[in-house]
């Protein structure tokens, strides 16, 4: 059907893209400590751009059938279109990639559930309740152009999440942890999400006083998203473009510490950002973004790659509706591994033992709102814990921290030993010195 | 399609199965700069089955391809089985509606060609543009859609609806050297092609605004007295108080049922709060919530004290509360939650205006707007898009980053003074939990007085 779409949307100088994606996924839903539903979703959609007399236009739909009033829409939208110089790529090899893994496209309900179950007992305590929620999900995508260019391949997702909380009076304490990959999880895994939860727990039973001043703080990998919000998105082609990304001029320069390295891989084994091929055609590869604190590229989708006068680098991801936008897929701070789910570290990352006074900030409130690409951020915490003598006291409560993530990033105190996924990033805890920690 | 979906009905074997569907045509326009990003209409449908079998979970299943219907009912059947609960879960009773409810269109917005939509949207983008020099990017999105709904359940209820939505947004972005400032405008009306027309002096406005913070200074971090203008004062009740006012927060949750036991005081007499679903011409209203419960004006807090709170039909049933008519999805492929409509802080018969706020404070800021606001449980921190200091009574210089923050308890508590001057705010964007992410609301407040709060950006530095 796909085929048949670029050929009718592509014909004479006209040129086309179309991606056709299906999926089929699995929930079940723990609430407050017991089974609460289990649901099935099958949803399949075609999105199609066409590059006709310069111009680009997108249309969407979920209807079958559609494929010439799909077209028309697309033509309709091209019309109204800015001129670009979009080149669709040529066929090329796709790099061999697992992406499709037999036991979590099969795993049964009842795998599910037992999975819940074995979670739900494991995480139970007094005065706690439990939320645990489990998906599988299966996906085919086609994707194809005009130039001959294309691929098509399945994947596989499995998720795993599980929250604990606990109200004391008016204060609520919720500590939140998953596991998210393309096969079924292993009971390690499952043992690590147990006792990451159960860890930052214990630790939070106990409320401390903050600390106030410029202090040495310690980013959980969870916490890091305040400091990675803005590298990223100034990483991306899009912010460069626009003439918003603070490091658009940067490259080659050394802007980090040279101990921090960035780069967006989609080619992980297990992930389920990873894929063969992006949205648009373009094989998979992993992008280099910094080496050893410098700057070294950008991400780009075939658009942004066309106004910026480059190549592609393969980030092109689309929904059913709307056009392409360079987003990224894994993205791996410092060296990394491979390895994911492993029994994890103790809390911190081995940076705690140094600290005669200061902060490990595992959830911050607010990140993303107001000028992120700027660097400069200002959060209360929303789980955070006191470190006096090298040694977590407690939890730390009415306290917010404030500083410019890019002057953080020029000096590290030090990684952690213990680099995990949070969602689609890998990273260890960072600890950086000089923070700004209020009370309040 | 009634008949088709009453016949699958009739072939369920759960003990309750409803069905939903929807069909969507949306158009949107993006400019960034003076580019038009993109212009495009999409096509969506699909459906969604729940079923409960006695003793059982919610069986759910969504689908994109209607021919699946049958299946899918049948499917949410074995679900549901495969998931025992106990205790059982129950539904409120609500009579069954037979409605066949067509929303004011107001110019069928599908009837409108898409250069149109993208004329219009220029026009827009071209006032904020043509503000000054100084405005370096913006972005000005317009979004529309017809919502053709079908829902019907196993206890009688059928209706079918046409609901439109219409938004608009635009973010000037201005910049001197290394410093970047914007403006925000949205709107968001559950109508027509009509209610978008005439609002360039808005977007006019925000640039402008963003042009004037590239001089203003930083708000001095510290505890001021806050007043909150109506739109800062209704994403406040929104996201700090209405969160924790839905019953699936509290019903199997006791800590969190004590948390929010009715009779709680929460403020002072002169707070009043509601939701209320059933607002004539608002985006978050509706006839019905997708569980075909009619939508009503539910008080939540009254003269201070906590009186009621948001149901779905499963949450009322658990509670012993009456169910309110806030089980919303944001389409098919969701099941219904619980979930605000049009959620307020009554303006107070008597309160004066905003003058009558500010006359007993000598030094206080006046927060305006907001770029965002987030809450975790207790804790807030929203950001406004702009403030005014308040000198001896009066309204002074202009100041940037304006952050609240704060425990929810502590400022209820700390709002001491309401005015009369009570409006809608009709924005575009909409409400998130649970993944469901936009789903349209509105908020709606007077000014507002916290009589003591944390401002600041600069919290460490200061």
């Amino acid at each position: 059907m796909i085929a048949q779409l670029v050929e009718l949307a592509g014909r004479g100088d006209v040129g086309a893209d179309a991606l056709w994606r299906r999926f089929e996924r699995t929930t079940v839903a723990f609430e407050w400590g017991r089974l609460k539903s289990a649901g099935t979703t099958e949803e399949a959609g075609t999105n199609v751009r066409v590059h006709q007399r310069g111009r680009v236009g997108v249309a969407g739909t979920t209807a079958t059938d559609a494929a010439v009033e799909l077209v028309d829409r697309a033509r309709a939208s091209a019309a109204l279109g800015e001129e670009l110089d979009l080149v669709f790529p040529a066929h090329a090899p796709l790099p061999s990639l697992p992406t499709f893994f037999e036991r979590a496209a099969n795993a049964s309900l009842d795998q599910l559930i037992r999975i819940g179950r074995s979670l739900l007992a494991r995480l139970e305590r007094e005065g706690c309740r439990v939320n645990v929620a489990i998906e599988r999900e299966s996906t085919s995508t086609r994707v194809y152009n005009s130039a001959g260019g294309g691929g098509e391949y399945r994947s596989t997702g499995f998720a795993v999440s599980a929250d604990v909380w606990r109200i004391a009076g008016d204060d609520v304490l919720v500590v939140s942890d998953a596991f998210e990959g393309a096969d079924l999880p292993s009971d390690e895994a499952l043992a690590g999400l147990v006792a990451s939860i159960n860890a930052r727990l214990d630790h939070a039973l106990r409320v401390v006083a903050p600390p106030e001043g410029a202090l040495p703080v310690v980013f959980t990998p969870a916490g890091l998203s305040a400091l990675m919000l803005p590298v990223t998105q100034a990483l991306s082609g899009k912010a460069v473009l626009q003439g918003i990304s603070p490091l658009g001029a940067k490259v080659g320069e050394q802007v980090f510490d040279a101990r921090f390295s960035l780069s967006d891989d989609p080619l992980r084994v297990g992930r389920t950002a990873s894929r063969p091929i992006d949205d648009e055609c373009v094989p998979s590869r992993v992008t280099c973004l910094v080496e050893r604190g410098v700057v070294q590229r950008f991400i780009y989708d075939l658009e942004t790659a066309a106004r910026a006068k480059t190549e592609s680098t393969g980030n092109g991801q689309r929904g059913i509706f709307g056009k392409p936008v360079p987003a990224y897929t894994n993205v791996v701070l410092g060296v990394g591994d491979q390895a994911s789910g492993a029994t994890p570290a103790e809390l911190g990352g081995g940076l705690l033992a140094e600290i005669n006074d200061g902060l490990l900030v595992d959830e911050l409130i607010g990140v993303g709102q107001g000028n992120v690409t700027g660097g400069a951020f200002s959060h209360p915490v929303a789980l955070a814990y006191r470190i006096e003598r090298g040694e977590i006291t407690g939890r730390v409560k009415d306290a917010a921290i404030a500083g410019n993530a890019y002057e953080l990033w020029k000096r590290v105190g030090g990684f952690g030993n213990d680099a995990r996924w949070t969602g689609s990033r890998w990273a260890p805890s960072v600890l950086f010195e000089g923070v700004s920690v209020a009370r309040r | 399609m009634i008949d088709r979906l009453t016949a699958a009905l009739a072939r369920s074997r759960a003990d309750y199965t409803e069905i939903r569907v929807e069909r969507t045509w949306s158009t949107a326009v993006t400019f960034r700069g003076r580019r038009l990003e993109s212009a495009t209409a999409s096509e969506d449908q699909g459906g969604l089955v729940r079923a409960l079998h006695a003793g059982g979970g919610w069986g759910v299943a969504s689908f994109t391809s209607l021919d699946r219907l049958e299946a899918m009912v049948a499917r949410a059947g074995e679900l549901s089985r495969a998931v025992p609960v106990d205790p059982p879960i129950r539904l409120a009773d609500v009579p069954p509606q037979q409605v066949d409810a067509r929303l004011d269109l107001d110019r069928d917005v599908r009837g409108v060609p898409i250069a149109e939509k993208k004329r219009l949207l220029e026009a827009y983008n071209g006032a904020m543009l043509g503000v000054s020099d100084r405005i370096v990017d913006t972005l000005a999105v317009y979004r529309d859609e017809v919502s053709e709904y079908w829902y019907v359940n196993s206890q009688g209820t059928i209706l079918h609806e046409l609901r439109p939505d219409v938004t608009l947004s635009g973010t000037a972005v201005a910049r001197r050297d290394g410093t970047i400032e914007k403006g925000l405008e949205s709107i968001g009306m559950r109508r027509g092609w009509n209610s978008v027309q005439d609002k360039a002096a808005a977007f006019r406005e925000v640039a402008q605004r963003a042009v004037q913070l590239l001089d203003a200074p930083r708000v001095r971090g510290g505890t001021y007295p806050v007043i909150l203008d109506p739109e800062l004062a209704g994403v406040f009740i929104h996201e700090a108080f209405g969160h924790l006012s839905e019953a699936d927060f509290v019903y199997e949750n006791p800590q969190a049922r004590e948390m929010m036991t009715l009779g709680r005081r929460f403020g002072k007499a002169v707070l009043n709060v509601g939701d209320n679903g059933a607002a004539p011409g608002l985006r978050g209203t509706l006839p019905f919530d997708d569980e075909g419960t009619p939508t009503r004006d539910t008080t939540l807090i009254k003269e201070g004290i906590l009186v009621g709170r948001l149901h779905s039909r499963e949450t009322a049933a658990a509670m012993g509360e009456p169910p309110t008519g806030n089980a919303r999805a944001i389409s098919f492929r969701h099941p219904p939650i619980v979930r605000m409509t049009n959620t307020y802080i009554a303006g107070a018969p008597g309160g004066g205006g905003f003058e009558d706020l500010i006359r007993d404070v000598k030094l206080g800021v006046y927060a305006c707007g907001a770029f965002g606001g987030q809450t975790m449980l207790e804790n807030f921190s929203f950001t406004a898009a702009y403030g005014r200091m308040i000198r001896d009574g009066r309204v002074a210089e202009l100041v940037k980053d304006v952050v609240l923050a704060g425990n929810l308890f502590q400022t209820l508590d700390r709002i001491d003074h309401i005015a009369a001057d009570f409006r809608w705010n009709q924005m575009g964007g909409g409400c998130g939990k649970a993944g469901q992410f936009p789903l349209p609301v509105t908020e709606g407040a007077p000014h507002v007085r916290i009589e003591e709060a944390l401002v600041g950006g600069d919290v460490g530095a200061a």
